[in-house]
């Protein structure tokens, strides 16, 4: 997730330490402060699209449903029977987070005032047709309207 | 940037790591000032959200240890 949102999962560590490890915790305290030290400030303004786009995507329920059903899935199979296995139900999930997090980083833009596709794409970089297409998908869940047209272009504002 | 002195928040579980940074506080063992900590009952408990909305407010990296 930090990865696609550019802020690097490196900022972010995960370590297993037992109460009677106190060595184990300062040696673990001095890499994440040396690797955090290498990697330099963050500035949160720098990345304000970026973060609300995750939060959204993170406290969305699209991913909490599938994170959720995960287990059944992989060990009982979906409502159609089929079998996964956790490999390809992961690929699957970074697909729906990636979409969910573009589809967010757009509705950030257009909430912003970046209301046509050729100035979301200015702003936030991804690709013209990829932008309509998550933009029709937006529309769909009644996210983002279209509102008319102005100098032949369309205009979209977040509903 | 030579003295530059991160902020990092840990997420640490209170049975284990924190317990751990308590015992390394109590045999006097140095650790970088830089770690901030937030104890919590079990590492089970931290929301990507609460890692999310440490950054925003402005912290350069986290750490989760349980």
């Amino acid at each position: 997730m930090f990865d696609i949102a550019g802020i690097g999962k490196d900022r972010i560590h995960l370590a297993w330490v037992s109460s009677a490890e106190a060595q184990r915790f300062v040696e673990v305290a001095t890499t994440v402060n040396e690797s955090v030290k290498a990697q330099g400030k963050f500035d949160p303004k720098a990345f304000s699209f970026e973060l609300a786009a995750a939060e959204m995507t993170l406290a969305g329920e699209t991913l909490r449903w599938m994170v959720g059903k995960e287990v059944k899935i992989t060990t009982d199979g979906d409502v159609y029977g089929r079998k996964w296995d956790t490999a390809s139900f992961e690929t699957i999930l970074d697909a729906v987070l990636e979409r969910e997090y573009q589809k967010n980083l757009i509705y950030q833009a257009v909430k912003e005032g970046y209301t046509s596709v050729r100035d979301i794409n200015e702003k936030i970089g991804l690709d013209l047709k990829r932008i309509s297409y998550l933009l029709a998908d937006l529309e769909k869940t009644n996210k983002v309207g279209f509102t008319g047209m102005k100098d032949r272009i369309p205009v979209f504002a977040v509903l | 940037m030579g003295d530059f002195e991160p902020r990092i928040v840990a997420f640490l579980c209170n049975w284990c790591a924190y317990a751990g940074a308590d015992l390394a506080g109590v045999s006097r063992l140095q650790y970088p000032p830089s770690i901030r900590t937030v104890r919590v009952m079990c590492s089970g408990r931290v929301d990507p959200l609460f890692v999310l909305e440490a950054f925003k407010d402005g912290c350069d990296g986290v750490l989760v240890a349980g």
